[in-house]
């Protein structure tokens, strides 16, 4: 069967850039949370973190610089693969509402309670065709665009707050420091399901394979990515 | 419990309001222009009462057993300390967010402009690390301010403590009680000054919406992982579509690769 290239390297190199980035950043982030009506990951978190990392402020100055890294990254990616950064992003903010919307509530019922709820619900389970990308990759790559913006903006605030912020933009840094919270918080949501459905679901395998190689078997893409495929051997006017 | 329980005891009737003890606090802290870690407040005297003398009430941050700062601080940066029970504040953890300067009843917080970061009354930890008394217990030339450890009853502060058990004043807050370790003997006005903690909307919407709401979408998200892990296990897998078989270098369908932007994603 042939296969058909589906990522470059730079793509699958800034994918997995992003993965250990978001790991590290995760990691050392939960770890300077430190309040009891917080503490994502318990009381006794912050305190190991920090003694790992030889205490919080040696933790906050690794935070800060695995941020860094990341930014960079991402720009080095973005100046290295406009197109593909430009690909990316109309690709995922292009959705169809009747089709997307349909592929996403029957997906998510196929892989929880299974075809016959939507059966007896008066829908088929069949799945509606779906371009470069299916509705819930569209969905959580939106999240990590958007959440990543503002995961980007509020930890420059909070970077800076001890270096430009005057009295007057204090509140900013407040408002930071939730903001920051609450869209790692969604992403990270995301992201379980993320990791289940590429590296633990089955019928994603090949889908997680193309994450190393760069390519998935061409009946993979027929039944996944059938608009995709189609704009690619010119059947019908899919994604290209 | 801490090992040891910072406090002063303060005696406002000796207060002559000289203010050496906020100069003191001043020199000793490098408190920039403008701001200070202590404070002498005035009641005016009330002739109606008969009352013809004004009353002085030396203060600063009351190292509360309930700090509402603290719990106003989303890093721990600020927090009471183990070993003496005096709230503090690691700098180098301090993100300067300013959410636990409303939260003090007591305004004993402020944002020092020097360095951008809350500041306040530390007891002055440099001189107590090489023996000495906070600056303004040293300065103070009624000796109305007391420090010392309460957990010794040999302390001056802890004796002065048992022997005004009865008439001693805490100040606080109407409705928030922050248990301040600031003990004044006997009548000190004012008293109604404190006001009740307030800290920013962004750390109560943090603590009371977002939180909950992260937790709930972490947990749904969870839910949902472990529904689809558990339909995988226990059904039969539908036709697979991994391609296994075919050489690693077939190429795209019609006019392969190149018919595939490079810049897909």
């Amino acid at each position: 069967m042939r296969r058909i290239k589906r990522h470059d390297r730079s793509d699958i190199l800034i994918h997995w850039f992003n993965a250990a980035c978001w790991l590290a950043l995760l990691v050392t982030g939960v770890g300077l949370v430190a309040n009891p009506q917080l503490n994502p990951a318990g009381d006794a978190y912050p305190g190991a973190v920090r003694s790992l990392f030889g205490g919080g402020p040696a933790l906050l100055a690794v935070h800060i610089g695995l941020g860094i890294v990341w930014m960079a990254g991402i720009v080095l990616y973005v100046a290295v693969n406009f197109r593909g950064a430009v690909f990316f992003l109309k690709e995922i903010f292009s959705v169809s509402p009747a089709r997307d919307v349909m592929w996403m509530v029957k997906k998510m019922a196929l892989m929880t309670v299974g075809a016959k709820p939507l059966v007896k619900a008066g829908l088929t389970p069949d799945l509606p065709d779906q371009g470069y990308y299916n509705m819930g990759q569209k969905a959580f790559a939106q999240a990590s665009v958007l959440g990543g913006v503002v995961i980007v903006a509020t930890g420059v605030v909070m970077s800076l707050s001890d270096m430009v912020i005057p009295a007057s933009m204090v509140w900013m840094v407040g408002w930071s420091v939730t903001l920051h919270y609450l869209a790692v918080g969604l992403v990270f949501a995301g992201l379980l399901v993320h990791v289940y459905m590429a590296a633990i679901s089955r019928d994603e395998r090949p889908g997680f394979v193309s994450m190393f190689t760069g390519h998935v078997p061409e009946d993979y893409a027929r039944h996944h990515h059938k608009l995709w495929l189609d704009g690619l051997t010119g059947d019908s006017g899919g994604h290209k | 419990m801490p090992n040891k329980q910072l406090a002063m005891v303060i005696d406002s009737s000796r207060c002559i309001d000289c203010k050496a003890c906020m100069a003191a606090c001043i020199t000793a802290n490098a408190v920039p222009v403008g701001c200070n870690r202590n404070w002498v407040k005035d009641a005016e005297p009330d002739l109606a009462k008969g009352a013809f003398r004004g009353h002085f009430q030396p203060g600063g941050c009351m190292h509360c057993d309930n700090p509402t700062c603290v719990a106003a601080c989303p890093t721990g940066a600020t927090f009471k300390s183990p070993e003496d029970g005096a709230v503090v504040i690691d700098r180098g953890l301090c993100i300067g967010c300013g959410n636990c300067i409303p939260a003090c009843p007591y305004g004993a917080r402020f944002r020092n402009p020097a360095i951008r970061k809350a500041d306040k009354c530390d007891y002055c930890a440099a001189r107590r690390e090489q023996g000495l008394s906070p600056a303004c217990v040293d300065t103070c030339p009624t000796k109305a301010r007391v420090f010392g450890d309460l957990s010794d009853p040999d302390s001056e502060a802890a004796r002065l403590l048992a022997e005004n058990k009865g008439r001693l004043v805490r100040l606080v807050a109407a409705a928030t009680d922050t248990k301040p370790n600031m003990y004044y003997l006997g009548v000190t006005e004012p008293r109604n000054w404190p006001v009740e903690p307030a800290p920013p909307t962004a750390m109560a919407a943090m603590t009371g919406l977002v939180d909950p709401l992260v937790k709930t979408a972490v947990a749904l998200s969870g839910l949902g992982v472990l529904a689809m892990l558990g339909r995988q296990l226990f059904t039969k897998p539908t036709p697979p579509h991994d391609g296994h078989g075919h050489a690693p270098g077939d190429q795209t369908p019609g006019s392969g690769d190149a018919d595939r932007p490079d810049n897909r994603s």
